[in-house]
């Protein structure tokens, strides 16, 4: 069997990780990072990664007229992803369905190579349950008193939700990357309803029943309406936007945004978006370059705050960026063995791929038994407002965290 | 400022609003407007929900996305929710949805909550008017939902 693997816009972690394909023998893999010149040639199954645009249409018609399947595999090309809050700016990222209407879907920010082989294979894949059930923190769906930003690493029982702090968990099916395990709470990657990003604000909307909302009295009808001005329902959450809809935006029913664009697709995803949230981000979108990517956002931020990161922290961060150029060499010769290898590295360290245990100040999670975790956890965040400047990157922050402005050079 | 006040092609422009009215004080208010033959805008679509409460993003998100120009809820007084508190949740997410259109670079006019009295049937008739006069001056400043890209 063919299977030809098509890798459009964006970062290249999904397409990385097909490497992986490469190690069963079943069937024979061609890896296109071009699609675009592409010689057209008949294939059993065509894998589409990476997230669309327009412009990709004809590409796609023509993948479409000579595959007997197209599978999208990662939620950039199934949803639209985390590019796709580029939307807001006026982009038009759009999911896979758009183009090719019977494409068969793999979810998941990075996808499960499991389920794609699968897919390929024609096979059922196994029915999978919502993430809360396998969650180890419980919940009491109690109205909160108050929504945190930021929460104390030691509580390990109570569900993030609880505790105020946003998590996406409820309409999400359990996956492998488990940012949850690494006290960072789920942002939805593998929705398990259809336009879970709505339901979930629906959802933390009743929850936020005991928080006040602010109303004022109407002269016309002489009643009460919702009053125009911030109450702590929106400050509380400054970014709804990032929260709920990060990887769902083009699915989710809401209109394209029309707030004026960068120029720059990049730049536009991390407008908007709030510090604390920052490292999870470029975790999703840097691709091979995630950690170089996710080290320099954080230690800009740290150098310029004055923050210190223990010894312990420094030498985790450098076995990554290690790791980071042995992965890359790894994807160069195509060895999907030292690809496994590698990854398995970095997901110790970083939790996963998305580098859910990467933080300001340390590390969220405790890495290994034989360090305290206080050894590579040192600094309590706080939002510093300023312009943070280091080389390739440079963002700007206001009073409430929200990054205003930021430039990030490619490579 | 009150609807007559609205330019006409502005006023040509606001062709449905779907409001969603509880079945106790909103739908009760509307009803007494109804009985004092008072007159409101034509372009008022009137859903009769069970509680504001049950009334959630997706609901509002499909009446826009279906070519409402504009969504509120009319529910009970604050405090006075015959379901306990359906009032104050909607108005909770209500406040959300209007964060996300702000985010996207809306108005956060197109979705509003209000209350009304069921025995004042002017509540219910001032409400549908204020709806009107702020879904006219979002329109006049930045457009309708519809002509956003």
């Amino acid at each position: 069997m063919d299977v030809r693997i098509f890798q459009f816009n964006g970062c290249n972690k999904c397409f990385n990780e097909t490497i992986l394909l490469k190690g069963e023998s079943k069937y024979k893999v061609e890896f296109i990072e071009d699609p675009k010149n592409w010689k057209e040639m008949k294939t059993n199954v065509s894998v589409i990664t990476g997230y669309l645009l327009p412009e990709d249409k004809d590409v796609l018609e023509k993948i479409k007229s000579n595959s007997e399947r197209v599978i999208g595999y990662g939620n950039c090309a199934t949803m639209g992803g985390v590019f796709a809050l580029a939307n807001q700016h006026g982009y038009e990222v759009s999911p896979l369905n758009k183009f090719i209407e019977n494409a068969q879907k793999v979810n998941g920010c990075l996808g499960e190579v499991e389920e794609l082989s699968s897919a390929i294979n024609n096979e059922e894949i196994p029915k999978l349950k919502n993430l809360c059930t396998v969650c180890a923190r419980k919940t009491t769906c109690d109205y909160l008193d108050d929504v945190k930003r930021q929460i104390e690493l030691e509580d390990d029982t109570t569900c993030f939700n609880d505790l105020g702090y946003l998590c996406n968990g409820f309409v999400t099916k359990e996956c492998k990357e488990r940012c949850i395990d690494y006290n960072a709470p789920c942002r939805g990657c593998k929705p398990i309803v259809e336009r879970s990003g709505i339901r979930m604000l629906g959802m933390f909307g009743t929850l936020m029943g005991n928080i006040e909302v602010a109303t004022e009295h109407s002269e016309l009808g002489a009643t009460d309406k919702l009053a125009d001005r911030d109450d702590d329902i929106t400050d509380r959450l400054p970014d709804v936007l990032g929260n709920f809809f990060r990887f769902t935006l083009p699915t989710s029913g809401l209109p394209r945004g029309r707030i004026l664009s960068s120029g720059n697709i990049l730049d536009d995803v991390f407008t908007g978006r709030l510090i604390e949230e920052l490292p999870l981000i470029s975790g999703l979108l840097g691709g091979d370059h995630s950690i170089s990517l996710t080290l320099k956002i954080i230690e800009t931020y740290e150098e310029a705050n004055n923050i210190e990161v223990s010894e312990q922290t420094k030498s985790y961060r450098k076995e990554l960026l290690d790791l980071e150029s042995q992965l890359q060499n790894a994807i160069k010769n195509e060895d999907p063995k030292e690809y496994k290898k590698i990854t398995d590295e970095i997901r110790k360290i970083g939790g996963n791929m998305n580098l859910s245990n990467l933080y300001f100040g340390g590390f969220k999670s405790p890495i290994d038994d034989e360090h305290n975790f206080e050894d590579y956890k040192t600094h309590v965040f706080d939002v510093v407002e300023g312009t943070y400047k280091n080389g390739s990157v440079e963002f700007t922050i206001d009073p409430i965290g929200i990054v205003k402005e930021i430039k990030i050079k490619e490579g | 400022m009150s609807c007559e006040d609205i330019e006409p092609e502005v006023l040509e422009k606001i062709e449905d609003i779907v409001v969603f009215m509880c079945n106790e004080c909103g739908q009760g208010s509307a009803n007494t407007a109804g009985v004092a033959r008072m007159a409101y805008n034509p372009a008022i679509r009137i859903v009769r929900v069970q509680c504001t409460g049950q009334v959630g993003p997706i609901q509002i998100m499909d009446a826009l996305n279906n070519g409402a120009d504009a969504v509120a809820c009319i529910g009970c007084c604050l405090g006075a929710c015959h379901f306990f508190n359906g009032n104050i949740l909607s108005m909770h997410r209500i406040k959300l949805l209007k964060k996300v259109f702000k985010e996207l670079g809306y108005s956060d006019q197109f979705v509003n909550q209000y209350t009304s009295r069921a025995a004042e049937g002017e509540t219910a008739v001032g409400d549908f008017e204020d709806l009107v006069i702020r879904l006219a001056n979002a329109i006049k400043e930045e457009g309708t939902i519809k002509d956003g890209c």
